[in-house]
């Protein structure tokens, strides 16, 4: 009797196994591996919340490859590099992804480009900017990026301060990371190609509390503009510190302090700070970004441009997703190196969200933008808004 | 600053020969704490500091209770690491329920910086000594004046004899573990407005507050608080002359210097030699 019912349960099992496929096929799980806590997970938010859009838009027209719906898998790499390798990992091999989508830490991102190569995924950036990142001399390269690169901002960065503030000695405040290292390697080479030297460079390390050291040995060295590469808590710490020293003194950041809660850290100190971004949801929108902007009021609840947080991971997400699933389109499978090799040779256009899309990558060039497509923004009344 | 931590050591070591190693995560749960009732809770700052205080001294009674008395009679140094354990676990419940994120702690000492002598200070900053070193002087009034401080003492000079002469040492020890936290969970709340609040914030603190502990001298009260000073002097003036990055490398290899030197501690009397 016993026997009996195994038996049959086991009839069972096999018919709703053979069955499942005919009516719903296996979804194509794609990976978001980003800090989704600590001091900067507004930023992984923010991505999440772009990727989620895009991929409720292509799931809405059917998915992709026949009928297959995309499904988001998240991992928190807290900002750490062995987190960030252990994930890429579990990504991969456990959830058998398609494609992951990055976080804003270069030094996790850096981590991980080893990983990508050994399991054959394609990874794309949304965030970090490290210079090296896609430049990482692999080939094939698996690494992509829908996102700024470290050179291409610090161009942008030292144009801005040249010509826009008119200044020529400027102070570099850097983070002790290999971020910090990309930027002091671009802003000087930038500056170096206009004859200017900075009068000074300095240093600090993640949770330090006081930047005044750094703040008054660039003042003493007489700079006047400060070039300020931190994520939101050291970036706050440096504002605070600057009202502390009483130095009135323009700062041009990169974008690191646009991705946790640096209005709130900082208050009124926040207003004037100007920084990179590569989209604003401010101004005249395209379809694109009138759909994101109701997206994100009906799904997240966003009143208006002023509320999204961290803007530029959502963008960039938004734009990462659709050029991913063209390629996986194109590919026509979801395997990780049809898709990288489809990323590159991508032949329908896109018209994004932060602009329209032709041959974003080539086997030279993994960024997809480039400082033509950056703009400049400030913070007002806790609110990032584009610089007038 | 660090002072005002570092004499937490100081009371429970004076009492007991124990010490606290988790002072820098009580110093985060009272800047949490007063978080949750001041910021969120949107309850007076007064009411705040007093839910502070009284739940740092709950909290120094539960290390003592889990943490040390087990280990304390049968003279095991096992309370080193179970007061390090229990620290962690707190950090973690404080990731957990707060969040890992650091948050602003609004103070109207810390909106804008004051100006002496060219150099910019926030009023809280100015504030911290000033309740410092209140805090030390009602700590030695609480000693020499009231009964319980004076069973403290009398512990502190020798918990054998002053069991024989009818005083629960065990209550002492206890008190002296709260107190100790309550000096840190206040510590927390002052610095809560100028370090932003998140659960890794006290780590440091409570590593560095050791430190000035042992350059004064464990047993000193006198000679931490001067060395609370000097190590906070000497941080600022090699930050500022040296490098950022030689800050830490300079004030740990003090304290090494200090091991080798006087171990003993600025203030702390240099022991009999037992021969």
């Amino acid at each position: 009797m016993k026997r009996g019912w195994f038996t049959l349960l086991a009839i069972v099992g096999v018919a709703a196994l053979a069955g499942a496929p005919a009516a719903q096929q296996a979804p194509i799980k794609v990976g978001l591996a980003a800090a989704v806590s600590g001091g900067s997970a507004a930023s992984g938010e923010a991505i999440k919340r772009g990727l989620s859009i895009a991929i409720d838009e292509v799931n809405a027209r059917g998915g992709l490859l026949g009928g297959r719906k995309l499904e988001l898998v998240v991992r928190d790499d807290e900002g750490n590099p062995q987190k960030g390798v252990t994930i890429a990992r579990e990504l991969v091999e456990r959830e058998k992804v398609a494609a992951v989508f990055g976080g804003l830490h270069t030094t996790v991102a850096l981590a991980q480009v080893p990983v990508w190569h050994e399991l054959a995924t394609p990874y794309v950036g949304t965030w970090a900017a490290g210079t090296n990142i896609t430049r990482n001399g692999k080939k094939p390269n698996f690494v992509f990026r829908v996102s700024a690169n470290d050179d291409e901002v610090d161009k942008f960065l030292v144009r801005y301060a040249a010509e826009q503030l008119k200044r020529g000695k400027p102070g570099l405040l850097l983070e002790n990371t290999a971020w910090g290292q990309s930027n002091e390697a671009g802003l000087t080479k930038w500056f170096g190609e206009r004859g200017v030297k900075a009068v000074g460079i300095e240093k600090f390390n993640w949770n330090d509390p006081d930047m005044s050291p750094q703040l008054l040995r660039l003042k003493q060295g007489g700079a006047d503009v400060v070039m300020l590469v931190a994520n939101a808590p050291e970036g706050a710490q440096v504002v605070k510190s600057k009202a502390k020293v009483g130095w009135e003194v323009p700062i041009v950041s990169h974008w690191g302090i646009s991705g946790g809660r640096f209005a709130e850290l900082t208050g009124e100190l926040s207003e004037g700070v100007v920084f990179v971004q590569t989209y604003s949801f401010f101004g005249r929108q395209n379809a694109r970004g009138e759909a994101v902007l109701k997206a994100l009021r009906d799904k997240y609840g966003v009143k208006g441009p002023e509320d999204v947080t961290a803007p530029v991971g959502t963008a960039n997400a938004y734009d990462a997703l659709h050029l991913v699933a063209l390629a996986i389109e194109q590919a026509k499978s979801a395997e990780g190196a049809r898709v990288r090799d489809a990323l590159e040779e991508l032949k329908a256009e896109y018209a994004g969200l932060i602009k329209s899309y032709k041959r974003p990558f080539t086997s030279e060039q993994h960024d997809a933008l480039t400082e033509r497509d950056y703009i400049m923004v400030v913070w007002k009344g806790g609110k990032i808004v584009p610089v007038p | 600053m660090y002072g005002l931590v570092a004499l937490g050591y100081h009371v429970t070591w004076a009492t007991s020969r124990t010490l606290n190693f988790s002072q820098g995560h009580v110093v985060m749960v009272g800047a949490v704490v007063a978080y949750a009732v001041h910021v969120a809770a949107g309850w007076p700052l007064v009411i705040a500091l007093g839910v502070t205080v009284i739940a740092s001294a709950a909290f120094g009674l539960v290390v003592e209770r889990v943490a040390v008395r087990p280990f304390f009679r049968t003279g095991s140094p096992v309370w080193l690491l179970s007061t390090i354990a229990l620290g962690i676990i707190v950090e973690n419940v404080a990731m957990l329920t707060f969040g890992k994120d650091a948050r602003a702690f609004p103070s109207t000492l810390a909106l804008k910086p004051v100006f002496v002598l060219g150099a910019g200070v926030y009023p809280q900053e100015l504030l911290l000594p000033v309740v410092g070193v209140a805090l030390m002087g009602a700590t030695q009034l609480f000693y020499h004046r009231t009964f319980y401080g004076r069973q403290l003492k009398a512990v502190a000079w020798d918990s054998e004899a002053a069991g024989l002469m009818g005083i629960d040492v065990p209550r002492a020890v206890a008190v002296a573990y709260a107190l100790s936290a309550v000096l840190a969970g206040v510590a927390g709340v002052l610095l809560a407005p100028l370090l932003n609040v998140s659960p890794t914030m006290g780590t440091l603190i409570g590593l560095k507050a050791f430190a000035v502990a042992i350059i004064g001298g464990l047993g000193s009260a006198a000679g931490i608080v001067v060395a609370g000073f000097l190590y906070g002097l000497v941080e600022a003036l090699v930050a500022g002359y040296v490098s950022t990055g030689a800050r830490e490398i300079v004030g740990f290899a003090v304290v090494i210097a200090m091991l080798v030197v006087r171990p003993w501690g600025l203030g702390g009397a240099r022991p009999a030699r037992r021969v």
